[in-house]
């Protein structure tokens, strides 16, 4: 068969137009890239100004890059089929002209391709600095990447100590620019939402600075884009971008200190509410890590804001941080309800099938999560990157998760 | 050394052989016959054709990790391989298609046709050069060992600081890449040196500069990358091992150590690195496309210095890598502008093959194909190339699967489909019969369909924001289709491979059942390695021929008229040596490049896992040493003399007043002796 196959110039002739309409069919695949609907991180369909900026150059350049590709390709085919031998061709009759160069030509092919790069370079260096610069009145917020999730805090009240950190889900008022403080817990991560900015790596010991703003209220999803072990795939992220109003609104709710789910029969002792159980449970089995703004693990109450150094600051008397985990932190779970997903910015904490659209909570995601993290998610809690199995029984999922509830 | 040194190496009186201080280290025969004398031959030609070998086998290896990868990939959430084993196969993919595959390829091709193209007996330092084969073969199998031994390197080829710390991963994965690759990297670097020394020294009477053939202008270029490369990929792998196995803190930030180190000597190598694999492919390919337009090819001394400037400003573009690694704009910005005029020289490289092709009479044979294939995908990769030297366009595509395809289509669009080419059109002088041409072009159209299927799909996905190294992705990100059409292009590729090895063995059977003569030029050829037999004769030339133009053996044969067409002035029967020549001196085969080489893997497993395992291959390596230092200079069989062989007449040798005559030709092996008193200039046969 492959003999006969190889036989048939003219089918395999067929087979190369082909291959040509499939690639058409591949450049028509990029154009439909401008779409969102359905490719949430489309890097070809800008929603802010930064993203404009390089979407303006990136669109010349791809014009002139898919002109000279039609150019080569054709002239390769062209002189494919201009050139080729034909039968009765004989040696020595036909043969062709020894053309052994012309210098003027090669020189010209080499200094024009010179100089229109030198033209496109001007777009270059305007956008490389354009993405430099910053509004006088741009929100600073602090990103930390972590194994395998991403923090942000916000010092609202300039005073150099964060009175916000939340995880996974960014809030920011559209229409603002927004500074990206960006720093690493452990590895090197990147932070990228395709629709606002390119990307920038977050690196242990350094700090880097980056831009991204919204033109509209809407969420926009990001992954980490550096290879940063295990579950690189599973780090997202999302920024939401909402009114001035709204983000105000936030701002305060998110600063409201956490309170413990009240006894609903105090006076029945060991008859705690689900919650109440939940809570207890918290504070014996999450809060070592898990902060919750006012509560401490070990010193029970502190002023309701939260605490950057959480379970990584070290103990006087033993010498050791109580987290056990490398990066030294673990997601501030004071405000989880008002976020849309968890984990890495994973798993849905909402469900929208709910009665006429009204979204209830994902309590199976939860409990599952609880039941065995690692199945969910590849992590190395044995090596303290990761939430660990904690070897709970039901009721005291089923507690937990009421009380995540509650976290609002 | 100094025992050799302490004599002038080519003073042997005639008749008189090496005195034996130990009757063991006597050499092997030169019997060129039976599994054994491959172990011990230094015949570069047997060196090139195990590094191909070798190459090919290391090639399906990684080609099952990339179907691996594939699979997993096909569609959303699959479970086929867990994280880790995933992160362990993407690795191991990259660092064995790098360093295991697309390298040695180039280094198989360097190897048989170098010495054959500068109308050399041999390379400079015959045994060197079987130590550099064995070197990375043990390095190669050392690495791949890992998998055996609780697991590969998890890392990424370019195994960024601090996630390939103990820390980050505890496997003795990133242990054994950083070891193998010390060791593949030994190899690669004595192999460079002695290229270099055998394209200064060895060329035949009259091969000035522009005179020498393209392919080995750019193996050249590349030997001279590697040179001043690999001590920093070196350095960096020592600072990585040191940090793993010694607790030193290099790249530990919280000890005062920087991950960006890492990456800066990563990529002062790496990117250099990715002219080491491309340019001998561009060599090939300006060897074939002339051939099959019958044509010289167009503007020689452009396509020269065109790659000599890419070896030049390659090392001026490490840090397109990093664009957002936050090195900061004014880096961002000199960087960016370098990489944007590194498409000047390569473009010339393309244009200038078109111009080859213009006004020829093309011939579609296999080679040529695969060489047309290289002109039309390399384009597609250098222009995507291009899209991200602009700094900002870069922030969107690093790291995503655009930046996947582009070099795919520089690696395999690029490299691998000369190299394809380069089998077939090489086959005959190599292994003395042809590759069936119908297979061959089946398997051109599979791999160039299969390619294309596989890595097109991947510049969408990748501006369609997947990231690299995901080990999986999730339906609602809307990568499933694509993927499914990359995933049935890469079993394409497969079964194309498969047709190619069929073909081989196909072909072979073909030849015992019926043999035929191979001419010595079935081409129509124009370098020097089609005026000898095929499949070419262990001494390569009968006798050294004087080069007096740029492709010198199509000169013999063709004139040309007023018009410039070409005419025939003699027959090639005439002009190609004929075989069955006798009494030429060849370097003498040994045992010490393979035990020397095979105590490195040992001393490997004993910095990984105990110091014990060491020991034996520290005596392996000292007593290769030893026995390469007394081994006598020729072969107990190795008549030395009795053709009234003296000193002046070798090439090499440093009197040698007519190097050109045939009898000195006859007499001109390069010698080990010549590589031991590191004094094997010639000035006669150096050019100018």
């Amino acid at each position: 068969m492959i003999d006969r196959l190889g036989k048939h110039p003219r089918l395999l002739r067929w087979v190369a137009l082909g291959t040509l309409a499939a690639m058409t069919l591949v450049m028509a695949g990029c154009g439909a890239l401008r779409d969102d609907e359905g490719r949430p991180l489309t890097t070809l369909n800008p929603r802010g100004p930064q993203a404009q900026d390089i979407d303006d150059i990136s669109t010349p350049v791809f014009w002139v890059a898919g002109a000279v590709f039609v150019l080569v390709e054709g002239g390769v085919l062209f002189l494919m089929w201009r050139y080729r031998r034909r039968k009765g061709d004989q040696d020595g009759v036909e043969e062709p002209v020894q053309v052994h160069g012309i210098p003027r030509l090669e020189w010209a092919w080499t200094i024009a391709p010179a100089i229109l790069l030198g033209l496109m370079a001007i777009l270059n260096v305007r956008g490389i600095w354009k993405l430099e610069e910053r509004d006088a009145d741009a929100l600073n917020i602090e990103v930390y990447g972590q194994q395998w999730w991403w923090e942000y805090r916000y010092d609202v009240d300039d005073d150099g100590a964060p009175d916000i950190i939340t995880a996974n889900q960014m809030v920011i008022p559209a229409g603002r620019q927004i500074n990206l403080i960006i720093r690493s817990n452990d590895v090197i991560h990147s932070f990228w939402i395709p629709a606002l900015n390119g990307k920038k790596d977050a690196v242990p010991g350094r700090t880097h600075e980056w831009s991204l703003e919204a033109d509209e209220p809407g969420t926009y999803q990001g992954t980490c884009t550096e290879f940063c072990g295990l579950s690189h795939a599973y780090m997202r992220m999302e920024v939401k971008a909402v009114t001035a109003a709204e983000y105000e609104q936030w701002l305060e709710d998110q600063q409201q200190p956490f309170t413990p789910p009240e006894d609903a029969t105090p006076d029945e002792t060991d008859d705690d509410s689900l919650e109440l159980a939940g809570y207890k449970e918290f504070l014996s089995q999450c809060a070592q890590c898990h902060q919750l703004n006012g509560i401490d693990y070990d010193k029970n109450e502190t002023d309701g804001t939260p605490d950057p150094d959480y379970g990584g600051e070290i103990d006087e008397e033993t010498g050791f941080a109580r987290m056990p985990l490398t990066s030294g932190n673990a997601p501030n779970l004071t405000h989880l309800m008002s976020r849309e997903k968890f984990a890495g910015n994973l798993f849905d904490l909402y469900t929208e099938d709910g009665n006429e659209g009204e979204r209830q909570v994902n309590e199976s995601n939860l409990a599952n999560w609880l039941k065995d993290p690692k199945a969910m998610k590849p992590m190395a809690p044995d090596e303290n990157r990761g939430m660990p199995n904690l070897n709970l029984t039901s009721d005291q999922i089923a507690a937990l998760v009421a009380f995540l509830q509650t976290l609002k | 050394m100094a025992l050799i040194e302490a004599r002038t190496p080519l003073a042997l009186e005639a008749g008189e052989t090496d005195v034996k201080p130990f009757g063991v280290f006597a050499r092997p025969t030169g019997a060129q016959t039976g599994w054994k004398s491959w172990l011990t031959t230094v015949d570069h030609k047997r060196i090139g054709i195990m590094y191909g070998i070798g190459s090919m086998f290391f090639f399906f290896v990684g080609g099952g990790e990339a179907l691996l990868i594939r699979a997993q990939l096909a569609r959303p959430d699959q479970k086929l391989l867990s994280a880790d084993l995933y992160n362990q196969v993407f690795t191991m993919h990259g660092v064995t298609m790098v360093f295991l595959v697309v390298m040695p390829f180039a280094a198989a091709f360097a190897n048989y046709l170098l010495p054959l193209q500068i109308g050399a007996r041999d390379v400079a330092f015959p045994r060197l050069n079987a130590f550099s084969f064995w070197c990375w073969l043990f390095g190669a199998l050392f690495f791949n060992s890992s998998w055996f031994l609780g697991g590969g390197a998890d890392g990424g080829w370019f195994n960024y600081a601090p996630n390939n710390g103990v820390l980050f991963s505890r496997s003795h994965g990133i242990d054994f890449y950083a070891i193998g690759l010390l060791i593949t990297g030994i190899a690669s670097l004595v192999s460079a040196v002695n290229l270099i020394v055998t394209v200064l020294n060895l060329r035949a009477p009259g091969m000035t500069w522009f005179k020498l053939p393209v392919f080995t202008w750019m193996t050249l270029v590349t030997q001279f990358l590697l040179l001043f490369a690999l001590p920093v990929i070196t350095v960096a792998l020592f600072l990585l091992m040191f940090d793993r196995l010694f607790d030193s803190n290099f790249f530990d930030v919280a000890n005062g150590g920087d991950p960006m180190l890492w990456q800066h000597l990563f990529w002062i190598f790496g990117h250099p690195e990715v002219y080491i694999m491309i340019l001998p492919a561009f060599g090939v390919v300006s060897e074939i496309i002339p051939v099959f337009s019958r044509k010289p090819l167009f503007g020689y001394p452009f396509m020269v210095v065109s790659g000599i400037a890419i070896g030049f400003m390659g090392w001026g573009v490490w840090a397109h890598h990093m664009f957002a690694s936050g090195m900061g704009p004014m880096s961002v910005m000199a960087f960016s502008m370098a990489t944007m005029f590194i498409a000047v020289p390569t473009g010339v490289k393309i244009l200038n093959w078109l111009a080859t092709l213009y006004g020829g009479r093309l011939t579609f044979s296999t080679p040529m194909l695969f060489c047309i294939g290289l002109v039309t995908m390399f384009t597609i990769g250098g222009l995507s190339g291009v899209t991200h030297a602009f700094a900002p366009v870069d922030t969107q595509q690093t790291d995503t699967y655009y930046i996947v395809a582009h070099f795919h289509y520089v690696l395999f669009g690029g490299a691998l489909l000369a190299f394809f080419g380069g089998f077939y059109f090489w086959w005959p002088k190599i292994f003395g019969y042809f590759l069936n041409e119908r297979w061959g072009k089946v398997h051109f159209w599979l791999t160039l369909i299969g390619f294309n299927l596989t890595f097109g799909p991947m510049h969408i996905l990748g501006l369609q924001g997947m990231s690299r190294r995901y080990f999986t992705y999730s339906a609602n990100q809307g990568f499933g289709f694509w993927n499914m059409v990359a995933s049935i292009g890469a079993f394409t590729i497969g079964v194309g491979l498969v047709l190619f090895c069929l073909n081989i063995w196909r072909s072979y059977r073909a030849f015992k059942k019926d043999p035929y003569e191979v001419p010595a030029d079935p081409w129509d050829a124009r370098s020097l390695e089609w005026m000898i037999p095929s499949p070419a004769p262990e001494y390569n030339f009968a006798e050294i021929p004087e080069i007096h133009e740029l492709d010198d053996f199509w000169h013999r044969k063709y004139g040309h008229d007023e018009n410039g067409r070409l005419v025939r002035i003699a027959d090639t029967e005439d002009i190609v040596q004929k075989p069955g020549a006798t009494g030429i001196h060849l370097p003498s085969p040994s045992y010490w490049p393979i035990v020397l080489s095979a105590g490195l893997p040992f001393i490997g497993y004993g910095l990984i896992f105990d110091y014990w395992w060491a020991v034996p291959g520290a005596l392996l390596t000292i007593a290769g040493f030893v026995g390469w230092i007394l081994e006598p200079s020729t072969d107990p069989e190795d008549h030395h003399g009795d053709h009234g062989h003296g000193a002046d007449n070798h090439v090499d040798g440093p009197g040698a007043p007519e190097a050109a005559t045939p009898q000195g030709a006859l007499e001109g092996a390069p010698d080990d002796v010549a590589e031991a008193s590191g004094d094997a200039a010639s000035e006669e046969t150096s050019g100018d």
